[in-house]
């Protein structure tokens, strides 16, 4: 037993580990990777990804999954550019934006999960391409430009520390609160892990699920002032893929996509792992060809290495 | 689970579980044909099956590996990668085609073996595995044609896929249907076909009874990887482009009508059949929209929308069957 097998929640030590290795490998082999501009760098560029990342464990946990953060992201990059032009006056109507639509297109998905009783990868599939379709409707080029306040919310730093690190750190100690130490958290677990046995139980399955939708929203709202700020204008395309990293991440992280199994502290560290791994691949000037070749190798290579142990029943 | 269905187990429900795809598509078709004449012409429905094979085909493969109770997203990427390898080797000539097919067809069936391989003596999620492999395999295809469209298709390719049978008929329409009876044979009235269904349904039993699960698992991946290759030739030959962007997300439109047709993620049930009804649904709601003269962008509004509310008019026919089971 090491101290890493020690905490709280199982599954997740491979990525623990993989992570170590990966810092200590990269400082030793590229002495660019151990400047504190570059740590702050891998900081911003992995937050919008981690808040997405952590908002589709909880999803993932309660055996659910969401594909249309992705386009929501692009659709909140887009209006809230668009609706501040620059000006510092529309920052706060720009994140009331943001989080709002995030909340909204949560509540729908989980809304229409509960009406239509549809398998929620076709539901938040078809939402995707309705999403896209808006945005679409609304813009085909990039429009409008991010204020001052969302260009320093995506890099600037409070005390040396990014502020995007402490939005990621907040948004991740929030959820592992939420899922370890509430009643819902162990619903949300009881859901995923096995809904029949949790409705027999009294568990009102539909609302956790209403619920588990509402936050993938938020956390798509959050992540999306990020990159809304990252980009500084409103690209249209700004969200494509984010939702299959972030489903990448939270699996590689060792949460089950079988549902009931699972913790935030692996997806975060899976964030950081694919994080670093493209800042390295950045600093040796790899082209970008060779990067996605290698994004899918680390993928393949991190989740054979992170398989449940033997013991675990099938 | 197709015992129990043989056997008359429970007749009204398991009908209606396997036709309500098919009720959909054909009130999808009344409202097209009442919408526009064009759906109640030979020509245009013929038209629609020669749009259907490059997705179709390699939902064939897609269904089987989900029957098994597994997943396979990479196919997407090999569409595209296979669509840019048969330009390349083809390079113009008529010569090169046999080599072409041959060199394509292999390319594709490795990938799949090695996605069964890693699945099968791994205990993995396939469904990150093959999204991985997916992005190493969009990677190379990047790297191989250097990011940009590349080859050169030989003359009288295209001409003969695209060749209408007696005015009627393209060559490719009949290739899909060629290969879906193939697909439709293998699934039903092979030892394979039935071991597949066993393996979703219960796989512990599966190993149980005898079965060799693993190397089962292997040949499924693979076909997947084989059919998918066929899908890259077929786009080819739809398009002619051999862009590395191709068959970029064609995994989701190949995964929305597997499981739009009812083969679900737990496996053991669902097939071809249903697959094949649901790639149509998908195509003619997106002929619909375009002939009803809306712009690209708000066909995927409309899209996604049918995509949504036909799987749920799809739920609501076959009753509380399927997915829906451990919801009551």
């Amino acid at each position: 037993m090491t101290w890493l097998d020690r905490l709280p929640g199982r599954g997740r030590q491979g990525i623990l580990w993989l992570l170590l290795v990966m810092v200590v490998a990269a400082a030793t082999v590229n002495p660019e990777f151990r400047t504190l501009d570059n740590a702050v760098n891998v900081l911003n560029q992995s937050a919008a990804l981690g808040i997405l990342a952590v908002g589709q464990t909880v999803v993932i946990i309660a055996g659910l999954l969401d594909l249309s953060v992705g386009m929501l992201i692009g659709l909140i990059v887009v209006l809230t550019n668009d609706l501040m032009n620059g000006q510092a006056s529309a920052t706060l109507p720009a994140i009331l934006l943001a989080l709002g639509l995030g909340l909204a297109v949560g509540t729908v998905n989980g809304v229409l999960d509960k009406l239509l009783r549809i398998d929620p990868l076709i539901l938040t599939f078809g939402m995707l391409s309705v999403l896209q379709g808006v945005i679409f409707v609304y813009t085909d080029r990039s429009v409008g430009r991010a204020s001052d306040a969302f260009l320093w919310m995506a890099s600037g730093t409070v005390a040396g520390v990014p502020f995007s690190a402490i939005l990621l750190a907040a948004a991740s100690g929030l959820v592992y609160l939420l899922l370890d130490r509430t009643r819902f958290g162990r619903h949300v677990f009881a859901v995923g892990g096995d809904e029949t046995c949790a409705r027999r139980d009294g568990i009102d399955t539909a609302r956790i699920r209403l619920i588990v939708f509402m936050i993938s929203g938020l956390s798509a709202g959050i992540a999306g002032i990020l990159v809304a700020g990252r980009l500084g204008t409103g690209y249209p395309n700004a969200g494509a893929g984010f939702e299959l990293d972030a489903i990448v991440a939270v699996v590689l992280g060792g949460t089950s996509l079988a549902g009931g199994r699972g913790s935030v502290l692996g997806t975060v560290a899976a964030v950081f792992v694919l994080g670093i791994a493209s800042n390295i691949l950045n600093l040796m000037e790899v082209s970008s060809f060779v990067q996605l070749l290698v994004k899918g190798l680390i993928v393949v290579v991190a989740i054979i290495a992170n398989q449940p142990r033997r013991l675990m029943p099938a | 689970m197709r015992v129990a269905a043989t056997s008359g187990f429970d007749w009204r429900s398991l009908r209606l579980d396997r036709t309500a795809i098919w009720i959909v598509l054909v009130a999808l078709f009344a409202v097209a044909a009442m919408l526009s004449d064009s759906f109640l012409r030979p020509i245009y429905v013929f038209n629609i099956m020669r749009q259907a094979a490059p997705v179709g085909i390699a939902a064939v493969g897609v269904t089987l590996v989900m029957i098994l109770g597994g997943v396979d997203l990479s196919v997407g990427a090999i569409i595209s990668l296979t669509a840019v390898v048969a330009a390349v080797t083809m390079d113009g000539e008529v010569a090169n085609i046999p080599f072409a097919l041959a060199i394509t067809l292999t390319v594709g069936t490795a990938i799949g073996l090695i996605n069964g391989l890693l699945i099968a003596y791994n205990r993995v999620s396939p469904f990150i595995l093959t999204l991985g492999t997916a992005i190493a395999v969009f990677g190379i295809t990047q790297i191989y044609s250097g990011g940009t469209a590349r080859g050169i298709v030989a003359p009288g390719f295209r001409e003969f896929f695209n060749y209408r049978v007696g005015g009627w008929v393209p060559v490719l329409a009949i290739a899909l249907w060629v290969i879906v009876l193939a697909g439709l044979w293998l699934q039903r009235a092979t030892v394979l076909g039935r071991a597949f269904y066993l393996i979703g349904d219960n796989r512990a039993a599966a190993r149980l009874a005898g079965l060799a699960v693993a190397p089962i698992t292997v040949i499924a991946y693979t076909i997947s990887g084989f059919t998918a290759s066929l899908g890259g030739v077929a786009l080819l030959a739809r398009s002619g482009v051999s862009s590395t962007f191709v068959g970029r997300g064609l995994e989701f439109d190949v995964l929305a009508a597997v499981v739009l047709g009812g083969t679900t993620f737990e496996g053991g049930r669902g097939g071809i059949g249903g697959t094949i009804a649901a790639v149509f649904v998908l195509l003619i709601a997106f002929n619909l929209v375009n002939i009803l003269g809306f712009s690209y962008q708000s066909q995927l509004i409309v899209k996604g929308g049918i995509i949504i509310l036909a799987s749920a008019a799809y739920g609501y026919l076959k009753g509380r069957g399927g997915y829906l089971k451990g919801r009551g």
